[in-house]
């Protein structure tokens, strides 16, 4: 009995080592591949990327011929309806919200979820200030029935504003 | 050998039909109610569960002659865990996208009561062979259940069909994408089986 047991974890454990082994730099080759296309994504072209930790956010600067052309800033928010949401947000030279792409999400499938595309549009994409949801105050339209989402992702945003403009101004 | 092939058929097909684990067995609802918001999501579940149900219980198979009883329900999880946490790690390092969709369900793999009465129920009784029809069969019904209900979930919820829209979203009824929905649409279609195997 326990010589079955445990001759039996032993070959589990070592068949999990091996996969483990194995798998490794597929995974964080992946995970890489993922963030790179996403900052291409929310930056206009570049051909150089300098990754910067910056008070616990990662921002990733983009020059084109030696020249900055934006940072795009890993960005979260903790109060989505389901948990954290992350999300890459690029900003060019000028200050403008260049872009965004969700990167990681909880929310609900056909409310929430539909934040991937429904910012997309001028009252987000091009601001140069913090932004609000209209029930709020602001100019952005919320997801209908989706509210909460909304305000977590001009949550996620506006915190890679401040990221962005006190990285700007410590490095002057 | 005439005999082995038409059990094997019958193995495959029983798990699909008469023990199909969802519309009859009614097990492992956690992942149906919580994975097929979507007819892709509701596929790749079931296909999922299906690899590592197929692969547990041919494992399991294997070693039933060396598990003494009284250790067997560790013996089982220990096996089922171990795929579980080797289709984690393959997902991840190839397919992440899905990974990223399946999310949570992933992992909860382990507790799918399917995979333990498989096991209990099936390997640990049959040859390796008939073990792998079964979790084929299984498999494949429950993929078959998770698909439909996603499919008519995404169809009445977010007026699409595997992600291609067939009528404008603003007229779909989003409960049916809600939690409240998945119950209506398994009941309606557990009713629908029933219809359809009794008569």
């Amino acid at each position: 009995m326990l010589l079955s047991l445990t001759g039996l974890t032993v070959v589990a454990g070592l068949a999990l080592g091996a996969v483990n082994y194995f798998t490794t730099e597929p995974i964080a080759k992946a995970r890489e591949a993922s963030r790179r296309e996403a900052i291409a994504a929310v930056l206009p072209e570049f051909d150089n990327l300098e990754d910067i930790e910056y008070r616990s956010l990662k921002l990733y600067e983009a020059s084109l011929n030696g020249n900055t052309i934006g940072i795009a800033v890993e960005t979260y928010s903790d109060n989505g309806f389901s948990g954290r949401i992350d999300i890459m947000a690029g900003f060019d030279s000028e200050g403008a919200l260049y872009g965004y792409r969700v990167l990681n999400h909880a929310e609900t499938a056909g409310l929430g979820a539909k934040m991937g595309e429904w910012f997309q549009n001028d009252n987000v994409i091009g601001t140069t200030a913090t932004i609000a949801v209209k029930a709020d105050g602001g100019d952005v339209d919320a997801i209908t029935g989706a509210t909460i989402t909304s305000r977590a992702f001009t949550d996620a945003i506006n915190r890679a504003r401040e990221a962005y403009e006190n990285y700007s101004h410590d490095s002057k | 050998m005439k005999i082995t092939a038409m059990t094997a058929s019958k193995v495959l097909l029983d798990g699909i039909i008469k023990r199909n684990p969802t519309f009859v067995l009614l097990l492992g609802m956690c992942p149906t109610l919580g994975t097929t918001s979507s007819a892709l999501t509701g596929m790749s579940m079931g296909l999922a569960t299906m690899a590592v149900l197929t692969c547990s219980n041919a494992a399991i198979s294997s070693i039933k002659n060396l598990v003494p009883a009284m250790v067997r329900i560790p013996a089982f999880i220990v096996v089922i865990a171990s795929f579980v946490t080797i289709l984690q790690m393959v997902m991840q390092a190839w397919t992440p996208g899905l990974y990223s969709n399946l999310g949570i369900f992933i992992p909860l793999i382990v507790v799918n009561c399917i995979l333990l009465g498989r096991a209990e129920a099936f390997a640990s009784k049959n040859s390796i062979w008939l073990s792998i029809c079964d979790g084929l069969g299984t498999g494949a019904g429950f993929t078959i259940a998770l698909t439909l209900i996603g499919l008519v979930r995404e169809l009445l919820g977010a007026g699409s069909v595997f992600d291609f829209q067939v009528y404008d979203s603003s007229y779909a009824a989003l409960l049916f994408i809600l939690a409240p929905g998945a119950f209506i649409v398994l009941g309606l279609l557990i009713a629908l089986f029933n219809r359809i195997t009794n008569s």
